[in-house]
């Protein structure tokens, strides 16, 4: 039971990562071989949200 | 012995659906408890996810494991990425829930609480999961390509230029009307305006801490976002009934209107990292806790439906808005049944992610039944409020009366009891002035989910603060459709108008943004204004008008769908796709036809223009006439693009059954997968 409780907060706090673009940045670091930094951090977050606001949201 | 219990567990499920369907449509005379509505939906979706999206799976997709998707192939550490299913299901459904399904069956509850039941539950498990799953399947074969794309490579080009005409159309009708629905919520209320207000410096100050303090921490400022969001719930109290501050933020329909406005047009042209994402981020944190909170509240408390299961506005006289069961109440309810949006975001982000094919099923098909289920809960919300109370405070004063005695005795006359007083007791209860004529859907599912939640967490005493902490948040995340749709028109224009001189198509030139940004937000807020204006709430003819285009978008997406399934298997399991599309043709022709040509003013665009032209002429009403024309034309244009589609589309079928066209398949050559489980951690 502590295990699938464990699971079930691992996979939520990982969508919620996902929905606030920190595993996408974790992603791009590691896709660039790159470290965390504010500089970095603005380069990926302003390609992912000018990417993200080009496509219709759901009504 | 294990697949007898599976057998007898399935038999058990569908006898538990069918039973409460049964009692819910037969029940009558006395109050139903919300936990037949639960028990009929969750039955219903389990047994259709478990066997008709199981067939489409197995039969007409094929879907298999073995073969590798774009998020694999195309992997590049941005959009293509193989995800694990749950999180891509997360993603998905914070994508697709919006406000439509909550607004919706809010509005559609005047039919009572029987109707928008069986369409909610019947819509989704034949028509809106299955547009999701075979769109979302279809764009995952195609290397993730968009719904436009797919309809210009598999229909022809009018079907791709009809996809993109139709969502910038839906865009403009979309924002004004759920502007209309902040504006309705806000009216006269100093307490939500403010903590509305409030979350606009916030914003601004969660963008600094993530550009500069703290790069990168979005949830750590998301709940710093949340927290200060709640203290000014509770600050807006006092500005509320502080003798400067309470008259600065007490603003009428038009000041509103105008802020929202202004509001978009500068979300639209500042950077979006100050505004508009950290909103976007705060919001989606908040709909996602709420929703999950709305459902386990309705589960806990499980409220009697006060509405009776159909009531005397089938008939077409309906206060909130005007036009007989067929077609307005499947029109009124698009999201949480069928909405075309979602083919979009099914074509958009999620197939990038999507690791392997059996988790289409899931995130298709599972998604959209989560968000039924939402709708569910905000119907059950709705019809857990006195009917009185209801149609006290969705039914404009132009209806039922322009003071609160004379409302409170039309609205008791239809056989709904409610007395001025009852109200004005009420609106103390919730911290507002008065709650009579406040139209659009969100203060009274706000009263219904204060209701909910105070009788878990608290008591009469905090309903005010549920009350205004629903507000907030259906307004919190109504701004970010607003704002994030306003640049997504931006952006659609400007490649538009690309074409025509191409500095106007270039994303980063401040003249060219300015422009195009006034455009769009001139266009939604034209309607928008309409809709303040309107005598008759403004609901009644934008709520319809949207729910059109939407249902057009989808029945766009179904004919895409029928495409794919007859290059596959020629008219064999074209009947998945093409009875909700004969469905949503009919609903769509009937409702525009009838929203043009109807000879009742308050259903006919025309027969209003007419019947207003017939009286004292001033500037208001040749204004009314002609917005009443304009909306006649923008119903026009959703008929012919139905039937230019739909013309289209079965010329290209019947090429193809006949064998005189190809049928050529644009899917992405069989690639095995090389993925391994640990991948997608």
């Amino acid at each position: 039971m502590t295990r699938a409780w464990r699971r079930f907060w691992h996979t939520l706090l990982a969508v919620l990562r996902e929905l606030a673009d920190e595993r996408a940045y974790q992603r791009h670091l590691r896709a660039h071989g790159r470290a965390p930094s504010g500089e970095e951090w603005r380069r990926f977050s302003e390609e992912r949200l000018r990417q993200k606001y080009q496509r219709p949201r759901c009504c | 012995m294990g697949k007898l219990l599976r057998t007898g567990a399935w038999i058990l499920v569908a006898a538990a659906g069918a039973f409460a369907l049964a009692g819910v449509a037969l029940k009558r005379g006395e109050p139903v408890n919300s936990a037949w509505l639960v028990t009929a939906a969750v039955c219903t979706y389990l047994a259709a996810y478990r066997f008709y999206s199981a067939f489409i799976a197995a039969k007409v997709m094929a879907l298999d494991d073995r073969r590798a998707t774009p998020a694999e192939r195309l992997r590049n550490g941005h959009d293509f990425e193989p995800t694990n299913k749950w999180i891509v299901f997360g993603h998905h459904f914070a994508a697709i829930a919006g406000p439509g399904p909550l607004v919706g069956p809010t509005l559609a509850a005047q039919f009572g609480y029987l109707p928008g039941t069986l369409w909610i539950i019947l819509g989704v498990v034949l028509g809106g999961a299955v547009q999701d799953f075979v769109i979302l399947f279809a764009s995952v074969r195609r290397d993730g390509k968009s719904l436009g794309q797919m309809a210009r490579e598999e229909i022809g080009r009018i079907g791709g230029g009809i996809a993109l005409l139709t969502v910038l159309l839906i865009m403009i009708i979309l924002l004004a009307v759920i502007g209309l629905v902040v504006v309705n919520a806000l009216k006269g209320s100093p307490w939500g305006t403010f903590t509305i207000a409030a979350t606009m410096p916030i914003a601004v100050f969660m963008g600094l801490y993530l550009r500069y303090w703290r790069p990168g921490r979005v949830l750590e400022v998301s709940l710093i976002g949340f927290l200060l969001v709640v203290a000014s719930i509770f600050a807006g109290e006092w500005v509320a009934h502080h003798a400067v501050l309470g008259p600065w933020f007490t603003l009428g329909g038009m000041a509103l209107a105008i802020a929202l406005i202004i509001y978009g047009y500068a979300a639209s042209a500042l950077p979006v990292w100050l505004l508009l994402a950290p909103r976007d981020y705060l919001s989606t944190f908040v709909k996602l806790g709420v929703v999950l909170l709305l459902g386990l509240g309705v589960l806990i408390v499980r409220p009697d439906l006060q509405m009776p299961a159909l009531t005397q506005f089938t008939d077409g006289t309906g206060p909130i808005f005007a036009g007989k069961i067929f077609p307005f109440c499947f029109i009124t309810i698009a999201c949480g049944a069928i909405s075309g949006f979602h083919a979009l975001i099914s074509s958009g982000t999620t197939p990038k992610l999507i690791a392997r094919e059996s988790h289409i099923r899931p995130v298709g098909y599972g998604s959209m039944l989560l968000e039924s289920f939402v709708a569910m809960m905000a119907l059950v919300a709705a019809c857990a409020l006195e009917p009185g109370v209801f149609f006290a405070v969705n039914s404009p004063a132009g209806i039922v009366g322009a003071t609160p005695a004379a409302a409170a005795a039309t609205i008791t006359s239809w056989g709904f009891p409610v007395t001025p007083q009852q109200m004005s007791e009420l609106a103390r209860h919730v911290g507002e002035e008065t709650l009579f004529y406040r139209t659009g859907g969100a203060p009274s599912l706000a009263l219904g989910m204060a209701h909910i939640f105070s009788r878990i967490a608290g008591n009469e005493a905090v309903l005010r603060f549920w009350y205004h902490f629903a507000i907030m948040f259906e307004a919190l995340f109504i701004l970010t459709v607003i704002d994030a749709g306003t640049r997504v028109g931006r952006f659609m224009l400007q490649d538009f108008l690309g074409h025509i001189w191409k500095p106007l198509g270039r994303t980063s030139w401040m003249p060219s943004v300015l422009l195009t940004s006034a455009l769009i937000v001139a266009a939604w807020g034209y309607f928008l204004v309409q809709g303040v204006l309107d005598p008759l709430g403004g609901i009644n003819s934008l709520w319809p008008l949207f729910g059109i285009a939407n249902q057009l978008l989808a029945a766009v997406a179904l004919c895409v769908a029928t495409t794919i399934l007859i290059k596959m298997h020629g008219a064999k399991y074209m009947w998945i796709t093409t009875i909700p599309l004969a469905w949503l043709v009919t609903v769509t022709f009937a409702g525009a036809w009838q929203k043009i040509f109807s000879s009742a003013p308050r259903v006919g665009f025309l027969a209003q223009a007419r019947l207003l032209e017939a009286g004292p002429q001033t500037a208001q009403t040749k204004q009314l006439i002609f917005n009443n024309r304009l909306d006649a034309v923008v119903c026009g244009i959703f008929l012919v693009l139905v039937a230019a589609i739909l013309a289209d589309s079965i010329r290209v079928w019947a090429g193809i059954l006949r064998g005189t066209r190809e049928a050529r398949s644009f899917e992405a050559p069989f690639a095995p997968s090389q993925l391994e489980a640990e991948e997608l951690g």
